[in-house]
């Protein structure tokens, strides 16, 4: 370590935050230009790409012709289709993920429920590869040998096997129980994290005045957790609306569209049917709708740490 | 009711509504495990036959035989994986100390901007960096696919590594400072060595979310840099009636990354969840 006169004489003076502030901004520079070549640059290319008419058979930027690819999806049957999936998606996916993970959260939090292993159980599905899971329900779902039908038929609830990932009609709910299987464990981690931090006192104070388990509940637990609930809907919705491997590895979309979101139209128009413009058109308006669903998350996340700052 | 009698049967209820949550939870995973290990025989007599005497590591010696690209995907995903995570640390751990401590001017911005990006669609990108992929020759290799990870590696790096280095004590870095390093040298030599643990858990969770990675690496591999996920899903794909085998490439896709994530659960439930809820 080389010693530096000057910084020994005054470390706390105007100089030395000067220079510190100066190093920061070297320390970031790499890390902002890594992320604005990969991140910021094809995002505005995505934006200009969905004005032009290119394919994969060049590879190239193509000829500008304005809102032309807009128009064609939103006169298109199947974006249509895929724009109403993918919200029925997001909506029953985030309602259930949230409903349920809350009550394992609170049944977690109880002092039964504090054994450590309840939360490596957690980090299972959680960690378990999306194709992982994608093929583990494809094997659950089999219509001829799959354990579901098994059951269902074998205690009477199904009088005939169903062919779970073939009927339009239940394709899309199938592949959202293993969607929702998938995401509530990580969820439920964040509601517990959110529990702990519940002020012990609130609770005593809750019981002193008589209130039962629900009160304590309605008027403690769930005030306590607004910020925090508001946080889970935001992320699991900005979440739900990129499902890709489910779709990919266990319909391709099918049976006649059933399950084809946004996220899955864009890959099937930009890399099977080769039209990159018009990939990029859905790709955006996705994005636009994840731009706003973002903006909410900040909106939300910056009064709890601001009240965050002011406890501390 | 008496009172003791209501506490009794709230603790029964909350008895059945864990073991509830344990067989919902793992129900999936231990039917897949117990299916990787039986012939194919038993996995499609009805009822299956669920003879100790049939269970075998047949599916598992057939799906890393050496005619199916799954050992060659493991070592893709490996290779990816690691590489994604050093390069990420590397770039964002500097990145993550000024934002944590160097008051950078515009640094809550620049923050908020990298959570944002967690937020958008792949999709967005991966058509620009198609084409760019493309054009230098860079699809179907490994170093293409480290490129394009670090675009949502980097982020979740960052902003990790930002919590992390917030709760190192300030009086060390002031007192290297009085002894007179510069802001590089108690980076460099102060904080850095102190922060391993940490840097290393974000190294595996980095790690976790490269290897588990589908979309990207789907689209941009089709022979010799396919990842693991990839070889899984075009396995069930193509040996549609092979359900013995189909499970166990996904066991043995998933079981590296499980282990991770239970191994370092600490630093998972302290440094990421609570990052998550609280910022």
């Amino acid at each position: 370590m080389t010693i530096d006169p000057g910084a020994v004489a005054r470390p706390t003076g105007r100089s030395y935050l000067a220079r510190r502030r100066r190093t920061g901004t070297l320390l970031v520079l790499p890390a902002l230009a890594v992320l604005a070549l990969i991140l910021a640059l094809p995002i505005a290319a995505s934006l200009a790409l969905s004005l032009m008419d290119a394919d994969t058979a060049d590879f190239r930027f193509g000829v500008f012709v304005g809102l032309d690819n807009y128009r064609t999806l939103f006169a298109d049957p199947v974006f249509a289709l895929a724009l109403r999936n993918s919200i029925y998606w997001m909506v029953v996916e985030v309602a259930v993920v949230v409903v349920v993970a809350l009550w394992f959260a609170l049944l977690l939090n109880h002092p039964m429920g504090r054994w450590s292993v309840f939360r490596i159980i957690l980090l299972v599905p959680w960690a378990l590869a999306p194709v992982a899971n994608a093929v583990l329900w494809k094997w659950i779902y089999n219509s001829s040998y799959g354990i579901l039908n098994f059951l269902g038929t074998a205690t009477g609830v199904l009088p005939d096997p169903v062919v779970w990932l073939g009927d339009p009609g239940l394709a899309l709910n199938a592949l959202l129980v293993a969607e929702i299987w998938k995401e509530i464990p990580f969820i439920t981690l964040l509601l517990l994290a959110g529990l702990q931090n519940v002020p012990r006192i609130l609770y005593r104070a809750s019981r002193l005045d008589g209130a039962g388990p629900w009160q304590t509940f309605r008027f403690v637990t769930l005030p306590q957790l607004r910020t925090t609930i508001l946080i889970c809907i935001v992320l699991q919705s900005i979440w739900a609306l990129k499902s890709f491997d489910l779709v990919y590895v266990l319909t391709r979309g099918g049976p006649a569209n059933a399950t084809t979101m946004l996220n899955f139209l864009a890959y099937r128009v930009s890399f099977q049917f080769g039209n990159l413009g018009l990939g990029a058109a859905v790709a955006d308006i996705l994005f636009f709708v994840m731009f706003l669903l973002a903006l909410a998350y900040v909106r939300v996340f910056r009064p709890a740490r601001a009240a965050e700052r002011g406890v501390a | 009711m008496s009172r003791r009698g209501r506490a009794r049967t709230r603790r029964i209820g909350i008895g059945l509504g864990l073991a509830l949550f344990v067989a919902w939870t793992l129900a999936p995973i231990v039917w897949a495990l117990i299916s990787s290990f039986l012939p194919l025989r038993a996995l499609t007599s009805t009822p299956p036959d669920l003879a100790p005497g049939n269970f075998t590591l047949e599916n598992y010696l057939g799906v890393l035989s050496a005619d199916r690209d799954l050992i060659g995907g493991l070592r893709n995903s490996a290779i990816v994986a690691s590489f994604t995570a050093v390069l990420a640390l590397l770039i964002g751990s500097s990145a993550a100390y000024a934002l944590a401590r160097l008051r950078v001017p515009g640094g809550g911005k620049i923050l908020m901007l990298i959570l944002v990006t967690q937020m958008f669609p792949a999709m967005v990108i991966i058509i620009p960096l198609f084409i760019v992929l493309s054009r230098t020759g860079l699809t179907d290799s490994q170093v293409g696919l480290m490129i394009v990870y670090l675009s949502f590696v980097l982020p979740i790096v960052i902003w990790v590594l930002k919590g992390f280095f917030e709760a190192v004590p300030r009086e060390l870095e002031r007192a290297a400072a009085v002894d007179g390093a510069s802001t590089m040298q108690v980076f460099r030599l102060v904080v850095l060595p102190i922060s391993l643990p940490p840097l290393f858990a974000t190294g595996v969770f980095a790690f976790i979310e490269a290897w588990n990675e589908f979309f990207f690496a789907v689209i941009l591999t089709q022979s010799s840099a396919k990842t693991a996920p990839v070889v899984v899903a075009e396995f069930s794909g193509q040996y549609v009636s092979l359900y013995g085998q189909m499970v166990a490439a996904a066991a043995i896709a998933s079981i590296p990354v499980i282990v991770l994530a239970i191994v370092f659960r600490r630093y998972i439930l302290e440094g990421f969840v609570e990052g998550a809820v609280k910022g």
